[in-house]
């Protein structure tokens, strides 16, 4: 593969970089402005593809609060990702402790309800960390603390490190989507994968012995299933909020192409992994702070830099672009990125089938 | 591990790549479990791969997850729990079990300029299904063979069970102790089928029904009191409409997740949203503004923002004069409204003149004001109106000639603004914490926008002074006139307090048409033994209010005076012992009362394990019912995708069996009839199963043996599914099919619902003039009640709350909010929740106290007080603001290891205007009525203190590990 692709074809719109060979990339906006923690993707994700035969511990689409450690727990200081813009050295990468995505809990509900135990229900074994451990908690000091939360997905990579990472080239990125997947047959659990994800989003089976990930509910986007029908992956559509917009990062018509190319309020997480998601997010805003003597201050809450270091400089005029749109509305004006924003034309939200003529 | 990266230059990483699959040393990697020679071995006859990215060749793997995306059969159906969500859902089949659900999306939509309705749904639903086959599940009946409370059962067969019970309940009645016999279950909405089946059953024995609305303090007590009515909001899609909304303690993010959406998009639609919350909470993140005053202080802050509107002039005159008593004339000397019945020569053709009131024209004349109870047939009378065909002054002070002689008399606007003078932005400032010129401008800017709405939620409806709370925070919309269009108004969504399809299902659930409701709070006090240790002064009023037959308490005082204990309770559909407030002394002194606790359940819960009897019933994907919420106009089912697990059953099978085996042994046994002490029927066991499953208003029997016909039977006879006014109807089939919006109203509602429109209360009587069912006919902020102008509380004022625990003992502010894991506590016992928390009980600490304690995150604590002490896990919580603590809503008995729970450290405190009857003679405008007027079940008044418990520097296992 070239290091730094031109787009997959002579129809990629502008400012579109697109793995080469790859025809189409699925892509994901997330408002974080509308994210209020509540994880319905995550349990959604779960019922469809993570029960059981050793994923329970898994969350393909997990909502971590931020600041805060994430899961697993510190991830983002476990390397990986690329060393430069060429994409051709990787960073070295750790692979995460079991302590650090936390066990699954069993509990003793049988016996308590049924066998006459006096514990309490709680985690056999004990509990230290979990994949929503530091829920809510945030950074700063009442009244002026902050937090906000950050749903996160396989980001299925322009320049996924998890790909290359794998000496058996058993993850591979699909030509007609982009979609990145780890080969079940193929894989053997080296967890090269694992240790070379920059956002630590591919998970070993230890039953299995392979490694798992997000496959973006290909299936459902197939429009697989008895029915036939197109669905959005579930974390997106059983999302209550309705804060994910799914379609191509090369559809131009598209809702996603213009947020992120066009209006440039979609950013992606961690741009100096370099691995290129395509996963983007509206940035958070919050209101303002408070003076010691209860008064609303002109001061901005979630600190700029806290931002940057997660989303990069772009952060910056992304936040300023939706202030100034905001702004707009409120007088009474249109903005093509509010409406974009909303869901008054739910049509617009999933555009899969685009390019099915072709 | 960078070893196989390495690379030269020309060729790229993929030489690297290659060269490792010809097998060199990746046995060198670290923090990688290795593999073993045979593995590397493999990998040496691996077929290459030029490049993965794009041209992978073996992709018929991927047929692995698409044969996972596969089912046999989908249901609707949706969640039977005390929650507004009312969201329908597809439940979908494979093998015969059910395998997973996700939102149904299909609410049509009836206003395109609104958000998309579509996908109402939270994580709570998108893993019922684990209750279906989870471990919790009862699958069969089960009797009590150790202690209540100690989870050892013996399995018995329906037969059994059912006949126990029947025996017990018909010694009882038999007895002539039929008021002794209970049921509760809470909020017909979310089921109400299965709310009735137990209560058309109850209702039947002569036993008593529960209110459960006021019980859980989710009634807000002020709106009867200015309003007449029990609550009436608009549905969230209303939001949206808005250009200015102060979320006023409603975690709206947290506690209506598939609303949530219009308060979080109406940010791109130039709306200004405020919180006030005393936590930097998972709404407030979401706001415009946060303002954070100092817990149970908002009475004074709305009282501030009042002095602001009114002040600066920026209230609505037009609507104080005609909707509301602010002009009416109210006597100095007695504290009560002038009567026209007062004043020789004021005539009025009303029938009641003592009941008709007096404002002053511009001329200076006395006029009657319009609408009155005084001329109106009972508390809502359409006939009459309050449209006013003169200009009454607003501020009249003065004198009257009355029949006992001159008297001074002021309008209520005047002493509200003595009222409001009190609220300096100085006072408000000291006593909330608000600042002085943040409040104002909030004010201002309330008034000024063209529709504000506040949502108003249980933090600011669990305090003491709660009817205070809501009667000063109502003020703002009336005071700027923000009532009765659509984006305006004040919507208190708290719980679920009434049923779009009133009638169908009152006379399913109330056959007879003789009810006897209790006001839950009173029982439980009284039962309980609190009345004994309560102050003197309360325990008289509560006393009184009881002697009057203000509020009702049942068993009711028998001839010769004694009046005996409950007996026997049935429980379904809610978790009461765990829920109750004054839970210690539930535990000691109500329970043991008891004879008999039935709960019919589909899981284990507190109440279920404290229980005599515990019957399996079906689980919400197990039956038929309907679904509804004031949060939405629609309707949709239950529908069973399965059958019932195991020997569970339909709670309609459950009850109805039970009404058959009564009718069989009652009939062996040749039990006479029973006349009923207080109405004019027999209670008649010999027939109770014909007349539950018989068609009451039909008279065909049989008609309602199935949960289905019950369900089409309360469609037939709403008139929001069959109004009487068109040939259209809701049918069960129809709205299986699709969800359907609701028809029109009957009059338990303000409004009509309108094509094209968010629906949106009060217009009944904003815009037709209706009269409002207050004794006055309009919002009434003035009660003249004798209670209320002994203490003080004519008028909406900020009071300080009574001292439960001393602050100096006791120095932290306990809270227990209603959290994002559980609905009450439903889903707090599942794993996919818990694994997504902490596993066990948690308090959110501010870092300060926490550090003051030596408590770290993760350590275990006690939190404790005068009454409990119970131990949970500390969480450190830098949003919330010192002196607080938050111990999250309704986590279950068996999750502490002493068997307390979050309740454990909440008293029960019933506070006397809430126990009235007004006018206290007829109670037209405030009776008891179940879930509409009586009083709140508040707990936020409690003070704690936490401790860190030696060696518990963390969780510990449930395994005692």
């Amino acid at each position: 593969m070239s290091s730094q692709s031109d787009g997959g074809g002579s129809d990629t719109p502008e400012g579109v970089d697109l793995a080469e060979g790859i025809d189409h990339q699925v892509a994901m906006v997330m408002d974080l402005n509308k994210c209020i923690g509540c994880q319905t993707c995550t349990i959604a994700c779960k019922t469809n593809w993570t029960e059981g035969g050793g994923r329970d511990y898994m969350y393909w689409n997990n909502v971590e609060t931020r600041p805060g450690s994430g899961y697993p727990k510190d991830w983002e200081e476990m390397g990986g990702g690329w060393k430069s813009e060429e994409h051709a050295e990787r960073q070295p990468g750790q692979l995460p402790e079991k302590e650090e995505y936390g066990r699954a809990w069993e509990f003793n509900h049988e016996q308590i309800f049924y066998e006459g135990s006096d514990e309490p229900l709680r985690p056999m074994d004990g509990a230290e960390w979990g994949p929503n451990w530091d829920e809510d908690q945030g950074a700063g000091e009442y009244p002026n603390s902050y937090y906000f939360y950050l749903p996160r997905i396989c980001n299925h990579c322009t320049h996924p490190s998890c790909v290359e990472a794998c000496p058996r080239s058993a993850l591979y990125k699909r030509e007609e989507d982009g979609i990145v997947l780890v080969d079940q047959d193929r894989c053997r659990g080296y967890r090269y994968c694992v240790e070379g994800c920059p956002y630590k989003k591919v998970y070993y089976n230890s039953v299995t012995k392979n490694s798992e990930k997000c496959i973006f509910c290909y299936p459902r986007i197939e429009g697989e299933g008895p029915e036939g029908e197109v669905r959005a992956p579930s974390c997106a559509e059983d999302c209550p909020p309705q804060l994910r917009l799914v379609g191509f990062l090369d559809d131009e018509d598209g809702p996603i192409y213009k947020l992120v190319n066009e209006y440039e309020v979609a950013v992606r997480l961690h741009p100096e992994y370099r691995t290129e998601p395509n996963v983007y997010y509206i940035p958070p805003f919050a209101p303002p702070q408070h003076s010691e003597r209860g008064e609303s201050l002109d001061s901005e809450r979630i600190p700029r830099n806290y931002l940057e270091e997660l989303f990069g400089p772009e952060v910056n005029e992304a936040l300023n672009t939706i202030e100034r749109e905001r702004a707009k509305v409120e007088r009474g004006e249109e903005s093509e990125v509010m409406d974009l924003l909303t869901t008054e034309n739910p049509a617009k939200q999933y555009r899969l089938e685009v390019f099915d003529e072709e | 591990m960078s070893e196989h990266n390495t690379h030269d230059e020309s060729d790229g990483i993929d030489a690297a790549r290659r060269d490792f699959l010809k097998g060199l040393g990746a046995a060198t990697a670290v923090g990688v479990t290795g593999f073993g020679l045979g593995q590397q071995s493999e990998m040496q006859s691996l077929e290459i791969v030029d490049d993965p990215i794009g041209s992978y060749p073996y992709r018929d793997w991927e047929d692995l997850y698409r044969e996972e995306w596969d089912w046999d059969s989908k249901a609707r159906s949706t969640h039977s729990v005390n929650c507004t969500g009312s969201c329908s859902w597809q439940v979908y089949v494979r093998n015969g079990q059910v395998w997973r659900e996700e939102q149904a999306g299909d609410y049509p939509r009836f206003d395109e300029s609104l958000p998309d309705p579509n996908p109402r749904g939270c994580q709570k639903g998108a893993c019922y299904s684990d209750y279906v086959n989870a471990d919790q599940r009862i699958l069969h009946p089960l009797k009590r063979v150790g202690e209540r409370g100690e989870g050892q059962w013996q399995r018995i067969s329906w037969d059994e069970a059912l006949t126990e019970i029947a025996e017990e309940v018909i010694d009882t009645v038999r007895a002539e102790e039929y008021d002794a016999i209970s049921g509760f279950t809470p909020i017909p909405a979310m089921s109400p089928v299965s709310f009735a089946s137990g209560s058309r059953l109850v209702n039947l024995l002569g036993g008593v029904s529960h209110s459960f609305y006021d019980w859980y303090s989710d009634l807000p007590p002020g709106q009867p009191i200015t309003w007449g009515t029990q609550t009436d909001n608009a549905e969230s899609a209303d939001w949206y409409n808005s250009d200015y909304i102060i979320a006023w303690g409603s975690n709206i993010n947290v506690t209506r997740i598939p609303d949530a959406k219009y308060f979080l998009e109406a940010a791109y639609n130039g709306t200004k949203r405020v919180g006030i919350f005393t936590d930097y909470s998972q709404t407030a993140i979401h706001t415009d503004e946060w303002i954070s005053p100092e817990p149970g202080t908002d009475t004074a802050l709305a009282l501030g923002m009042a002095r602001v509107i009114v002040d600066e002039g920026l209230y609505d005159e037009a609507h104080l004069k005609e909707q509301t008593d602010m002009p009416l004339l109210v006597r100095e000397d007695t504290g009560k409204f002038l009567r026209v019945s007062d004043v020789p020569g004021l005539s009025t053709s009303a029938d009641r003149p003592d009941q008709m009131f007096v404002m002053q024209d511009q001329q200076g004349s006395l006029r009657v004001a319009p609408g009155s109870l005084g001329e109106r047939d009972g508390q809502y009378d359409p006939s009459e109106s309050i449209s006013l065909d003169f200009d009454p002054q607003l501020s009249v002070e003065g004198t009257v000639q009355t029949t006992d002689g001159s008297a001074q008399v002021r309008t209520v606007w005047n002493n509200l603004n003595d009222e409001l003078a009190n609220y300096t932005p100085e006072y408000i400032y000291e006593e909330t914490g608000v600042g002085e010129q943040t409040h104002q401008e909030i004010a201002r800017e309330f008034a000024e926008a063209e529709k504000a709405k506040i949502i108003h939620g249980k933090g600011v409806n669990d305090w003491y002074h709660n009817d205070l709370g809501n009667r000063a925070i109502q003020l703002l919309v009336t005071l700027t006139g923000n009532l009765g269009e659509q984006g305006t108004g004040l919507d208190h969504y708290v719980g679920q307090e009434k049923i779009w399809t009133f009638k169908g299902w009152k006379s399913l659930s109330f056959p007879t048409g003789s009810v006897r409701g209790v006001p839950t709070t009173l029982w439980t006090y009284f039962h309980a033994g609190i009345l004994d240790n309560t102050d003197p002064d309360t325990a008289a009023k509560i006393r009184e209010s009881i002697e009057k037959g203000w509020m009702p308490l049942y068993p009711s005082e028998r001839d010769d005076g004694t009046r005996p204990d409950p007996s026997v309770l049935f429980v379904w559909r809610g978790n009461y012992f765990n829920q109750a407030k004054g839970n210690v002394a539930l535990e000691e002194e109500l329970w043991p009362k008891l004879d008999l606790v039935v709960d019919i359940n589909f899981r284990m819960d507190s109440t279920a394990m404290n229980a005599d009897i515990v019957l399996p019933a079906a689980s919400h994907y197990e039956k038929h019912d309907l679904s509804m919420t004031d949060m939405h106009t629609y309707v949709h089912p239950f529908t069973p995708a399965v059958d019932p697990l195991g020997e569970s059953k339909t709670d309609w099978a459950i009850f109805r069996e039970l009404a058959a085996k009564i009718q069989e042994l009652a009939t062996e046994r040749e039990i006479e009839p029973v006349p009923d002490r207080k109405f004019d029927r027999e209670i008649d066991l010999t027939s109770v199963y014909d007349d539950y499953v018989r068609d009451w208003q039909t008279g065909e029997d049989g008609a309602l043996a199935e949960d289905k016909a019950a369900a089409e039977y309360i469609l037939e006879h709403s008139e929001e599914s069959n109004p009487s006014d068109t040939d259209e109807q809701l049918t069960f089939d129809e709205i299986d099919e699709e969800p359907k919006r609701l028809l029109a109203t009957g009059d338990h509602w303000t409004s009509d619902i309108e094509d094209g429109e968010a629906y949106t209360p009060w217009k009944r009587y904003v815009h037709d003039k209706e009269p409002w069912p207050t004794f006055t006919g309009r919002q009434q902020y003035y009660i003249d009640h004798d209670w209320f102008l002994e203490l003080d509380e004519a008028l909406p004022t900020h009071k300080q709350a009574p001292v439960l625990q001393e602050k100096s003992e006791y120095p932290l502010g306990y809270n227990t909010p209603h959290g994002r894991w559980s609905i009450h506590s439903t889903w707090r016992d599942n794993t996919k929740m818990l694994r997504l928390q902490r596993g066990e009980p948690i308090v959110y600490l501010n870092p300060e106290d926490a550090a003051k304690r030596g408590i770290e995150d993760g350590d275990t604590v006690k939190v404790y007080n005068d009454l409990a002490e119970v131990e949970v896990q500390a969480k450190i919580y830098p949003s919330s603001e010192p002196g607080t603590v938050r111990h999250f809503f309704a986590w279950e008995r068996f999750q502490y290891p002493d068997r307390q729970n979050f309740n454990s450290l909440v008293p029960m405190y019933m506070k006397p205007t809430q126990l009235v009857q007004y006018p206290e003679d007829t109670g037209e405008h405030l009776h008891f009525f179940p879930n509409y007027w009586g009083p709140t079940g508040v707990n936020s008044d409690v003070r704690v203190e936490v401790e860190k418990v030696d060696g518990g520097g963390g969780n510990q296992g449930g395994d005692g590990q």
